[in-house]
């Protein structure tokens, strides 16, 4: 009779060879191979060749092939990079290849490991034991090892970037100096001051590659490499971007990824702040008015350009109006431009720049208000139109003349919203018909009644005024509503 | 005196390595006689569920592949490296992830070990699926086994259960998000109870939802439900539900087999043998005696061998190599663990665990449907197939009715049809909600493509019944249409579904993120 367990002897035998082959084959590699084991079997021969002076032979004697580790519970951090960058703090090891190098410049002098760690400052997976895993760009977590020239992006966790030497942070202070030169401010709130186009940018450093769109970006995906092609070509980046392409150089937009890293809230015990990261803290809260010029260039801009003349928009498909142009600021009063300051035009690109809004200080916008009227004559008195105006012709007229570019109710198109509420408090009737009647210099708004060909007479004027002012009535009812309830003041600034 | 008793301590203690060898085995030597061989399985705790002697037909590979005993060693396997993993973990949000990570990189072969905890659980979840569709193709649910059956039901959801509260205690984004998305089908309830507009008096979903997660998030209430679950209740209901397993399949006269013929020569292994070997010594007495329709009284037992060495060389072998395939898998691969766990980043496909993305499909269509009552009718249905089929015959023979087989493959290229077809249509054409978007929810809870498919092969099912004549070959019918789209649906959402849930056909060719 045949053996009826011969088959599952066999298989038990395969079976249990493997098994203990695999095993082995573990214990081995995880035991033996490990790589910090041969690095540190390599420092320990480098130390045997240095160790000529008592100091030397005495590190020698107390190496031990064993793991290594910083564990900083108040940051969160257990970081083993020492377990492989042994002669991180020993001053003989500048001329031995890496892993084994003493750490570039004096920063360990004020930053021991033992104290600050490492990924603190350069990022990375300060756990892992193996270079790849460590350097995390391939595997699975949130912040890769920092390339070491964008390193200085952490500084500003602890230190106000403006008190630390400029020659430690170059890319850092040119990135901050473009951040303003570029007028970025018109379009991202950085520290609750700035407009509402673009994404706030207060924890940029933060963002994980996975809240970046990679679709169009070569690898290696690493946030940087996105922030770096991004300030090259937006849109090629993020499809239907409506940021401008800021023209930079390599090195500007280097700058400009540094400093968006270093954008980041991080929460840090107060003990290990710079004395100047608290005052820097403080000045946020009480910050000193910037002048109108430097709000101008730092949050108008962008947008407006050096704002002596009207300039079409391709991203936004209008023309976004000069507004330093003599002919708005001789008519256009000064409650007139407060008002869309603060409050922005509705229906345009224009946000609001209120306390609540984009954050500018009273004193701000009443600085750049001197700036923009900076040079314009005083308004002379005009006449005011009394005529009654028929709203039913206005409407006739203004389709003829004015609907092309404003739209249809005033909606607005080429030419600004007309129609909406902010525009119909702020304008006085006597603005819109000098308006009217002088065009805008400047801008495509062309003057209605020049004296050798007047398009409108004043009755005209009167009827178009009476009819835009419909409109102010048809919207006002139901802006008002919304205009009440996001006004409101809020808690306010300190 | 004190002398005799000073030698009689000296004596004691030189033999010493002999008498504790005896009383820890107590035959002292390898079996040598089948008596000794039937005492060495029946005094021992651990070996004594098994009968003494083994129908040959047992032990046949092919009739069961070793699936159920795999599935139990790889549940031993999870057992002894979760003790392991235990000692490390800390289920906390703030210190699970740190955990696993130090599991990986600093515990001595701790990614190993977490790696065969990892890959065992998953093949224990394949294995139970493979153990459960053996079973039923062996007819082995019949009578006396259908209470069997129902204990084999049982231990299938726990199982799912148990990997499924493991999946959340790497508190990484492929956790957080898996259960995200579970909890969520725990809450599906809550379709039906919306579009008919009773979930503020009557509320199921949301109670099962929080329930599950002792919150209305994915937190550390939930991790600690399901750590307590995960590492205490689900192993010791399955323990506790194995044991009855076991004994059932002893107590029900071991693996289900057909009837030798009474006396004569049978045909077995391509030789004839005579049924009826008269033994030289003594019987065995009562612990010979399994359960069967004629106990072998005034005879022999018939066509078997003893259990000691044949059974357990078996058994030791299939648990060998269950333990050999882990081993391989974890040294190549190793367990997956994402980034730390962030609800401001969603996964995007967040997915499930593979065995419910069978479910998540269905879920896409209807949630209530998907998540709730075809998961409950497969369940009710499975649990009575021993109570609706009823009539003896094929029992421990794959296909062992007449037409079974030709049934089976019918079925399976019906089912493989059916939703192959179903799946491109969706992809194509979209579902109601695309060609009425004003429609009622109640018309898309009731007419999806998961709900269709059920009535397809319930229809199928019925077909075979009427066409066929046999209770046997519907219920083969309707379990192969199961099968099969269990098995595409788990392939479609694991491999061709992307972002958004849309149809990708390859991974590769989702959009970055």
């Amino acid at each position: 009779m045949k053996d009826p367990s011969r088959i599952y002897r066999w298989l038990l035998l395969v079976a249990s060879v493997v098994t203990i082959v695999y095993l082995v084959g573990a214990a081995v590699r995880e035991n033996y191979l490990a790589q910090w084991k041969t690095v540190q079997h390599e420092y320990r021969n480098i130390l045997r060749e240095k160790a000529t002076d008592d100091r030397g032979r005495e590190l020698l004697a107390k190496f031990r092939v064993e793991m290594k580790q910083a564990s900083i519970p108040s940051l969160g951090t257990v970081d083993r990079c020492v377990t492989c960058h042994n002669g991180i703090d020993d001053p003989r090891m500048t001329d031995v290849p890496q892993p084994h190098r003493t750490h570039p410049g004096h920063i360990l002098d004020k930053h021991p490991v033992d104290r600050f760690g490492c990924t603190v400052c350069h990022h990375g997976q300060g756990a892992a034991l193996t270079f790849n895993e460590a350097k995390a760009e391939d595997v699975f977590w949130d912040y890769p090892l920092l390339p070491p020239e964008m390193t200085e992006a952490t500084c500003v966790t602890c230190h106000d970037a403006e008190k630390l030497p400029p020659d430690q942070i170059p890319l850092l202070v040119t990135g901050m100096k473009l951040y303003q030169e570029k007028s970025c401010g018109s379009c991202h709130k950085l520290g609750g001051r700035g407009g509402t186009l673009g994404p706030a940018l207060d924890n940029e450093g933060a963002k994980t590659k996975h809240q970046l769109i990679m679709t169009n970006l070569k690898p290696p995906h690493t946030t940087w490499n996105w922030q770096n092609a991004h300030f090259r070509d937006p849109g090629g980046v993020v499809p239907d971007s409506q940021m401008r392409n800021p023209t930079v150089t390599p090195r500007e937009a280097l700058a400009l990824t540094v400093y968006m890293l270093s954008q980041w809230k991080r929460d840090v015990p107060e003990s290990y702040l710079a004395p100047d990261k608290i005052e820097q803290k403080y000045r946020a809260l009480h910050s000193t008015p910037l002048t109108g010029e430097q709000v101008y260039q730092q949050y108008c801009a962008a947008c407006h350009g050096n704002g002596t003349y009207s300039r079409w928009d391709k991203k936004f498909n209008r023309f976004v109006p000069a507004i330093r142009g003599v002919s708005l600021t001789s008519t256009a009063s000064r409650e007139y431009l407060q008002a869309n300051i603060e409050q922005g035009r509705p229906g345009t690109q224009m946000p609001a720049w209120g306390p609540h809004a984009g954050g500018l200080l009273p004193e701000e916008i009443t600085g750049v208000i001197e700036y923009l009227r900076a040079g314009a004559p005083t308004a002379p008195a005009t006449t005011a139109l009394t005529l009654p105006g028929d709203a039913s012709k206005g409407l006739s007229l203004f389709l003829r003349n004015c609907a092309g570019c404003h739209g249809m109710n005033g909606r607005g198109g080429l030419a600004p919203e007309i129609g909406n509420p902010v525009f119909q408090r702020a304008a006085t009737d006597e603005f819109i018909i000098r308006t009217i009647r002088n065009g805008r210099i400047g801008t495509a708004m062309p003057a209605f009644q020049r004296p050798e060909a007047p398009a409108l007479g004043d009755q005209d004027i009167a009827d178009v005024l009476a009819y835009l002012r419909t409109l102010g009535e048809q919207k006002g009812q139901k802006a008002m509503a919304q205009n009440a309830t996001s006004s409101a003041p809020s808690g306010g600034r300190p | 005196m004190a002398e005799a008793a000073t030698r009689e301590f000296l004596h004691n203690l030189y033999e010493l390595p002999h008498t504790v060898k005896d009383a820890c085995f107590r035959l002292g030597k390898t079996p040598e006689s089948e008596r000794e061989e039937s005492q060495a399985t029946f005094h021992n705790l651990f070996l004594h569920i098994h009968s003494v002697r083994v129908h040959v037909r047992t032990l046949k590979p092919t009739l069961t592949f070793g699936l159920g005993l795999m599935a139990t060693a790889s549940f031993v396997i999870t057992i002894i490296t979760g003790v392991l993993l235990m000692v490390y973990y800390k289920p906390s949000t703030d210190l699970a992830y740190q955990s696993i990570k130090d599991i990986h990189f600093t515990v001595s072969t701790g990614r190993f070990i977490r790696n065969i905890h990892r890959w065992s659980a998953q093949l224990m979840v394949l294995v139970v699926l493979l153990h459960m569709a053996r079973v039923f193709f062996t007819a082995s649910y019949k009578k006396p086994r259908e209470f069997n059956w129902l204990v084999g039901l049982g231990l299938l959801v726990i199982t799912l259960a148990l990997s499924f509260t493991g999946y959340l205690l790497p508190w990484d984004q492929l956790a957080y998000w898996a259960i995200t998305i579970g909890s969520n089908i725990a809450n599906s309830p809550r379709e039906f109870t919306d579009a008919i507009g009773i979930t503020k008096f009557f509320d199921p979903g949301g109670f099962q939802k929080r329930l599950l997660l002792g919150a209305n998030y994915v937190g550390q209430d939930a991790l600690i439900r399901f750590y307590v679950l995960h590492v205490f209740v689900l192993p010791l209901a399955l323990v506790t539900l194995l044991g009855v397993h076991f004994w059932r399949i002893r107590k029900d006269g071991g693996l289900a087999k057909p009837e030798d013929p009474p006396g004569g020569l049978a045909e077995w292994g391509g030789e004839r043998r005579p049924v009826f070997q008269p033994l030289a010594t003594k019987t065995y007495g009562l612990m010979a005696l399994v359960k069967g329709k004629r106990p072998p009284v005034n005879r022999g037992p018939e066509n078997t061998v003893m259990s000691w060495p044949h059974l357990f060389w078996a058994e030791l072998s299939v648990f060998m190599v269950t333990v050999a395939v882990t081993l391989i898998l974890s040294f190549y691969y190793d367990a997956p663990l994402k980034e730390l766990a962030n609800a401001a980043i969603p996964e995007n496909p967040a997915k499930a665990p593979w065995y419910f993305l069978g479910i998540q499909e269905l879920v896409s269509y209807s949630a209530f449907t998907g998540g709730l009552l075809i998961p409950v009718i497969v369940v009710v249905g499975l649990a009575l197939i021993p109570f609706l089929d009823r009539r003896p015959g094929g029992e421990g023979t794959w296909f062992g009715t007449n037409n079974e087989r030709s049934v089976f493959w019918q079925s399976l290229f019906f089912a493989c049809a059916v939703t192959v077809g179903m799946l491109a249509f969706t992809v194509n054409y979209g579902w109601l909600r695309n060609w009425f978007p004003n429609i009622h929810q109640l018309w898309i809870i009731a007419i999806n493509p998961g709900s269709l498919l059920v009535a397809i092969f319930a229809a199928w099912s019925l077909f075979i019944l009427k066409r066929k004549d046999a209770v046997r070959l519907s219920a083969v019918s309707l379990f192969t249409c199961f099968l099969v789209g269990f098995t595409l649906l788990t392939y479609f959402a694991t491999v061709h579904r992307g972002p958004n849930w849309h149809f990708y056909w390859w991974p590769s060719q989702w959009p970055v993120h």
